[in-house]
């Protein structure tokens, strides 16, 4: 096996970026603000100090020469990467852990027509815009996709500071946010692999092929196989069958010709839905949270100085593009969710409570912002582009959705 | 000590059926919809409730520990990252009303018929002191870590691990 000086650095580079991730997250945690923010934040000040400050620079301390490698390269060489795509993975194999299929099963009509209409029309929207600003029809529809899935995790904190968890708007929020995160994954699938309207008819056909083999035949086999790794009698072979199935699911979803993230979902389901996961999801929690998906989130900040050589000139019209993006961003979602909401049967305020509560973006805009760069779907300065709006947008959502959350709640009273 | 390692095997060789609590009536159970200070007031004096869907038939759908009572107890606390399906069982936001919302519906169970060895097993793999013990989804009985020792220190004392009628 041949070690190399690069291999070392990207450790170092890793463990730095482990620390940055958590005393920045700890920072804005501090302060109410999700912790993923002050991750991607990390990322983008440690990539920024490499590109500006650090990188390829000398320093001698009391006859010792420290050479500090270029930080950005090391944030794009395939081993860095590899950590932060397995974070990916994870992120999406925790969700389907925690998604009770049973409880889906079971949603009000109400929720289902909030995260139809949620999806469809920031879809739309963002499409438009993409359109409008000169971006080609799939790096469009990429656009509209950042803008479908809430991240439920903003508006849950605010919903308790108002003490209206209990109510049917924050039940419909909760489960509707779920939903879209699924349809969300789907559509990426979708846009991945859409050159025509034959090729979208042969995705649907693979996933539907892929859904029924890994999802229904999974759930009737699972307790056999996640029986054979508790059986194992070493110390967590069980984990170490769970990850495997993760893994596998990932490899045949990405053989298969959908994406990867999709298998990393459906193993997740079909694992959470067993008796014996109750074993192991801390486990994987402690994996994932604490080591890959930070890491994802770090390369994510750093991959905002990654982009091409944008012109200066180009700033005002990429200014504008972003502004629109968060506007459509939440206007999508106040009518799509609201009109869902409205003809579920909810009043007037319960559907604006409703729409205002699905704003916040987080996890999988930027699952979908990365992996379409990573599947070369978006490239170039306009992979960029994109990425810094996504950023952006996450943090305003974010920023945003709690003072409107506070302002519709006000006006219930 | 060749007599503690024969006492031991006999031991493990025995069914569930023969060492549980066969006492139902006696058993913590609840009904699914009932109210959560219904479920407190349980806990103040058990260790655990089992979830059945009606006193008629007595169907396993769950269980409640002190543990699950801690996590709607005291004040809720995100992780990082809330992605998929969020906990949000409280005590404090009213997200926590009946038995069914509290309890864990991934119940680690054994059947009457199994083998000893194979249900403490099951106990060291689950971290568990105690298992429900169910025939076609109705409670039939449970069989405690408590019990277990108690009949085992027993059976060292030259009592019989079964009473009369046992077994």
């Amino acid at each position: 096996m041949i070690v190399t000086e690069e291999f070392f650095n990207v450790l170092l580079l890793i463990a730095i970026a482990l620390i940055f991730a958590r005393v920045l997250g700890y920072l804005f945690h501090k302060f109410k603000q999700p912790a993923v923010i002050g991750e991607i934040i990390a990322g983008i000040l440690l990539s920024g100090l490499g590109v500006f400050v650090l990188s390829n620079q000398n320093y001698i301390l009391f006859n010792y020469t420290i050479s500090i490698p270029n930080i950005n390269e090391l944030f794009k060489s395939p081993q860095f990467i590899f950590f932060a795509e397995i974070g990916i993975l994870f992120l999406l194999f925790i969700s389907g852990l925690e998604t009770s299929i049973s409880k889906l099963k079971k949603t009000e009509k109400a929720s289902l027509y909030v995260a139809i209409g949620g999806v469809i029309l920031p879809l739309f929207l963002g499409f438009l815009s993409g359109i409008f600003f000169g971006y080609s029809f799939t790096e469009s529809v990429i656009i509209g996709l950042i803008l479908t899935a809430t991240s439920v995790g903003v508006t849950v904190r605010s919903l308790m500071d108002l003490n209206v968890l209990d109510t049917e708007v924050g039940a419909t929020i909760l489960s509707s946010a779920v939903f879209d995160d699924i349809i969300g994954i789907i559509l990426l699938t979708f846009a991945m692999g859409i050159g025509s309207l034959m090729d979208a008819v042969w995705i649907g056909i693979k996933i539907a092929i892929f859904f029924f083999i890994f999802l229904y035949i999974g759930l009737k086999i699972i307790d056999k196989i996640l029986l054979l790794g508790e059986k194992l009698l070493l110390p967590k072979s069980f984990l170490s069958i769970t990850i495997a199935i993760l893994i596998l699911y990932s490899f045949f979803a990405y053989e298969s010709g959908i994406s990867g993230i999709i298998g990393a979902f459906v193993a997740g389901a079909i694992i959470g839905q067993n008796v014996r996961s109750k074993n192991i999801i801390d486990d994987i929690k402690a994996i994932g949270y604490g080591f890959f998906i930070p890491i994802f989130f770090v390369y994510v900040g750093a991959s905002l100085w990654n982009g091409g050589d944008i012109e200066i000139s180009s700033f005002t019209s990429i200014f504008l593009f972003i502004i629109i993006i968060i506007f459509m961003s939440i206007i999508g979602k106040i009518l799509g969710c609201g009109i869902g909401a409205k003809l579920a049967g909810m009043s007037k305020i319960e559907s604006l409570q409703v729409g205002v509560g699905m704003i916040p973006r987080m996890e999988l805009a930027l699952i979908i912002a990365t992996t379409a760069q990573s599947h070369n779907i978006l490239i170039g300065n306009v992979a960029h582009i994109i990425l810094l709006t996504t950023i952006i947008l996450t943090i305003a959502t974010s920023l945003i959705a709690p003072f409107l959350i506070k302002a519709t709640f006000k006006n219930n009273d | 000590m060749a007599k503690e390692n024969k006492l031991i095997k006999e031991f493990y060789e025995l069914k569930v059926d023969q060492l549980m609590d066969k006492r139902v009536w006696d058993l913590p159970l609840i009904e699914e919809n009932e109210d959560i200070h219904h479920v407190l007031s349980i806990l103040g004096a058990r260790n655990h409730i089992w979830v059945i869907k009606n006193k008629e038939n007595k169907e396993l759908i769950g269980v409640i520990t002190e543990h699950d009572v801690l996590s709607i107890l005291a004040p809720k606390h995100f992780p990082s990252y809330v992605f998929g399906m969020p906990d949000v069982r409280s005590i404090q936001h009213g997200t926590a009303n009946t038995a069914g919302e509290v309890m864990a519906s991934k119940i680690i169970m054994c059947d009457p018929n199994e083998k000893i060895i194979d249900a403490l097993m099951r106990m060291v793999k689950f971290k568990l002191r105690r298992l429900p013990v169910v025939k076609d989804k109705i409670i039939v009985g449970e069989l405690t870590l408590h019990q277990l020792i108690r009949k085992y220190y027993s059976a060292t004392q030259y009592h019989p691990i079964l009473n009369d009628g046992e077994g």
